[in-house]
């Protein structure tokens, strides 16, 4: 299309010398063209986006919402997983006009994901229809939605469902599981045999065993974990029949001996065959075997109680059984192998499985007899939120303690305790300024919140 | 169509350039001063007057030259030596006491990102060369619009003179903000509409950069105070003589999309350069690329029945905005995929069942923010149009919360 103007752009672009047109005369039809076409545009014609579904929670108070802004503008933006959390559980939404910074995060951070998918409410998921950026957030459980929604949902509403039923009904959540399973996508299988660990138990381990069977890999591990969490199941005795071989007693001791290969069935049993990077293979599998076997046998085949197995050399291969015991413990939830374990060995990876009193005491022991390094601050930010009254006293201390002797060295453990500690006891926190600031905006901000 | 291109015709049309560098006008001299002080002063302050308007004409005439050397040679190259060029004319317009034209040339570069750059350029030099031909031409031209020629070229106006004018009383509401930073200065504007007279407003501050900004209302306020406008055929800019107090008043009454060619067309009939002018629309629907009029929005689904009234608002509202501007031919339309072309009545039916959409500016990007705030519902918008398109402003949701975008 060529029309006026498209001719006065031709001739500007190769020159109006050449064409003989004084320059003059070309800017002032330019300038007159220019304005006419500026005043004389029409609104086009475009489509609107189909409307949001309207909310079913509350917004977060009004004060809350400002401090959310106020974080979101990089004020103590540490403590955001908190506020999300803590907004997420008390069932209470986002101002709209925020969502787009949080999904921004959530795309770059997956811990908060989880958080989003509640707070965030039907207009997040309305947004992250129209931005492939944000489409992780459609795989989150948001509220618990009506029962059409095992058809129809998303698939983090279905998992929010699912996991409902599970609730009510263990059984009723396995049976509607059963009934579509095989037209299910890889990741909601995987994702929804995880949600059958509430409530597992005997009952579930037919369907878990037949999982096993399953093309994707993480849905045969997302099953395999929870069959050994049931001493009874067919895959415990399985990995009991194999542990039996590789870890024997050895007079005093203990003798470890791992796989000399990993055949199907063992991977069938969720044993993966190539090790992470670095790790010495037959060791990953020997591991992994340990991992997967019920706490509940070694007492008995090693003749000895669990601590004091904790504590016993093992010569070769040691690492790799302590390491599956640990993750044993871990998966099982065995407060009283952990126990035992971490009086062996304190990995504080094992502290998340002991009642929170005890949590609290064994970690404050540690800090105790530990300089600050990196180290400690690693340590410890393996012990959840909140730290209980004898772990932060001893934490405190040791902060007073260093900031007197080594302020450098301070810092990254007052950040932590800053989001550890329980808030209220902010105002045992005045000699040291910057943690009492720190609980005192956890403080209000839970408050606000409530 | 416009008094303003009327009147430029008038002055542009049929005397060259070599014709006449006309002595520039004196301003009028005060009457006698009998204090020979003051005399003295006001001597003074002619002489620089004078001084200025001469170095003013002789720093556009030289503009003149140069616009005309570039389009005679051709702008193809413009990509690559424009800007060293344009940087080294706006110093010497600068020096020339003309900083409303060097702003302008300084502007410049920001068209060479765009894919159509050679016709954006081609209207930012033709715009130039009116304003340049505009001021050689003053005398001929009518009061106001010879003010608006002064103000764009970059003559002071004192804030003294802008106070003791009339005012304008109203409930102002604060519809936008932005700060922008130049040169180690934020300006801020405060864009503001008046409840019963209809007509915007925009307050420029200035303040060094790391320095707390001079407080205004934030937008979603209402202000009752009296307002004094900066001279000019279409004025925009304007001081708060007087704040009479705040008043809660709710969101801000809004244009419909379909009024929108009207009004822009009125504003560029006054001010041909304008580029920037505060609307408040609404019942709009934020989509991401621009704002669909909300008409009908419950009922989206109705295949383009009757449902929405905007498409007969559309015909009536566009033609009498765009009255006598339309002859401007194809070019005028190209926004419109559906286009004007002769024989192309087929899909128009279809077309125009879909809703009245103004474009944002390609620099807006998506507008995440007021999608998120609007959730596909008509909300009230204030944006900033500009030749190129909206730039979004604040919106006030359905409960009337305000969000600043």
């Amino acid at each position: 299309m060529t029309g006026p103007w498209e001719e006065l752009v031709s001739t500007a672009l190769v020159g109006a010398g050449r064409r003989a047109v004084p320059p003059e005369s070309l800017l002032e039809r330019a300038a007159e063209q220019v304005v006419r076409m500026r005043a004389g545009r029409r609104p086009g014609r475009g489509t609107r986006p189909a409307p949001a579904a309207a909310e079913t929670l509350p917004p977060v108070p009004r004060a809350a919402a400002d401090r959310l802004a106020r974080m979101l503008a990089g004020e103590q933006s540490r403590l955001l997983t908190e506020w999300l959390e803590t907004a997420a559980a008390r069932r209470l939404r986002v101002p709209a006009a925020t969502i787009p910074g949080l999904l921004d995060l959530g795309a770059r951070d997956r811990s908060i994901r989880a958080h989003l998918g509640a707070v965030t409410g039907a207009r997040g998921r309305w947004l992250a229809g129209l931005n492939s950026t944000w489409a992780y957030l459609l795989a989150e459980p948001a509220h618990v939605p009506p029962d059409e929604v095992w058809e129809l949902g998303t698939s983090g509403d279905r998992r929010a469902f699912l996991a409902a039923v599970r609730r009510r009904d263990p059984a009723a959540a396995r049976e509607l599981l059963e009934r579509g399973w095989s037209a299910e996508t890889p990741e909601d299988r995987a994702a929804f045999v995880a949600i059958l660990a509430d409530g597992l138990d005997m009952a579930d381990e037919p369907f878990l065993e037949a999982a096993l069977d399953d093309r994707r890999r993480e849905v045969r591990q997302a099953a395999a974990d929870l069959l050994t969490r049931l001493p009874g199941s067919r895959l415990a005795h399985r990995m009991t029949a194999r542990a039996s071989r590789f870890v024997t007693g050895n007079g005093p001791g203990l003798r470890a001996e791992p796989p000399a290969d990993c055949d199907g069935a063992m991977e069938r049993d969720g044993v993966r065959a190539r090790p992470p990077a670095g790790m010495e293979t037959r060791g990953w599998w020997l591991q992994q075997v340990v991992a997967h076997t019920p706490l509940s046998f070694w007492p008995g085949h090693l003749g000895m109680p669990p601590d004091e197995i904790a504590r016993t050399r093992i010569g070769d291969w040691e690492r790799e059984v302590r390491m599956g015991w640990t993750r044993a413990a871990i998966l099982q939830r065995d407060t009283t192998w952990a126990r035992a374990l971490f009086e062996a060995e304190p990995l504080t990876d094992l502290l998340a499985v002991l009642p929170p009193e005890e949590r609290s005491r064994r970690a404050a022991e540690l800090v105790a007899g530990h300089p600050v390094d990196g180290q400690l601050v690693m340590m410890l930010g393996g012990v959840p939120r909140p730290w209980g009254s004898q772990l932060a006293r001893a934490v405190l201390k040791k902060i007073v303690e260093t900031t007197r002797t080594q302020p450098w060295n301070a810092g990254e453990l007052i950040r932590l305790a800053g989001e550890r500690f329980d808030p209220a006891a902010y105002a045992h926190a005045a000699e040291v300024p910057e943690l009492a600031a720190t609980l005192g905006f956890r403080f209000d901000m839970l408050k606000e919140l409530s | 169509m416009s008094a303003a291109l009327a009147s430029l015709r008038r002055v542009t049309q049929g005397r060259s350039r070599d014709q006449a560098i006309e002595a520039p006008s004196a301003p009028a001299v005060a009457g006698d001063s009998s204090a020979e002080e003051a005399g003295g002063r006001a001597a003074v302050r002619r002489g620089q007057a004078e001084q200025r308007e001469g170095r003013v004409a002789a720093g556009l005439s030289e503009l003149e030259r140069w616009l005309a050397d570039q389009i005679g040679q051709g702008i193809a190259q413009a990509r690559q030596t424009g800007p060293a060029g344009w940087d080294d004319l706006a110093r010497r317009l600068v020096d020339a006491q003309a900083p409303g034209v060097a702003g302008m040339v300084t502007r410049l570069p920001r068209v060479l990102g765009a894919e159509d750059w050679p016709g954006l350029l081609l209207g930012e030099y033709a715009l130039l060369h009116l304003l340049a031909v505009a001021h050689r031409r003053a005398g001929a031209l009518p009061g106001p619009l010879r003010q608006t020629v002064r103000t764009r070229v970059g003559f002071p106006v004192t804030r003294e003179s802008v106070l003791a004018g009339p005012v304008v009383r109203d409930l102002w509401d604060v519809v936008g903000c932005r700060d922008e930073e130049q040169e180690r200065l934020v300006a801020r504007r405060v864009w503001l509409a008046g409840r019963a007279t209809g007509r915007a407003a925009m307050v420029l501050s200035f303040s060094p950069v790391g320095q707390p900004r001079e407080s205004f209302p934030p937008p979603g306020t209402t202000i009752d105070a009296d307002l004094a406008f900066y001279p000019g055929a279409s004025p925009l800019r304007a001081l708060v003589a007087v704040r009479h107090g705040d008043v809660e008043a709710g969101p801000p009454p809004g244009t419909e999309i379909s009024r929108v060619p009207a009004l822009i067309a009125e504003v560029l009939a006054a001010d041909p350069w304008a580029d920037s002018w505060p609307l408040v629309l609404a019942g709009v629907v934020p989509c991401p690329d621009g704002l669909a009029d909300g008409a009908g929005a419950d009922v989206l689904t109705a295949e383009g029945t009757g449902a929405d009234g905007a498409g007969a608002e559309t015909e009536g509202g566009g033609d009498a905005g765009a009255d006598g501007l339309r002859t401007a031919g194809p070019g005028a339309d190209s926004e419109g995929p559906g286009g004007e072309g002769p024989g192309d009545e087929g899909p128009r039916g279809e077309w125009d069942a879909l809703p009245l959409h103004l474009p944002l500016h390609p620099a807006a990007g998506v507008p995440w923010r007021l999608l998120a705030v609007s959730g596909g519902r008509p909300v009230t918008v204030a944006a900033e149009w500009t030749p190129r398109g909206l730039l979004p402003l604040t919106v006030w949701d359905e409960e009337g919360e305000v969000v600043r975008l």
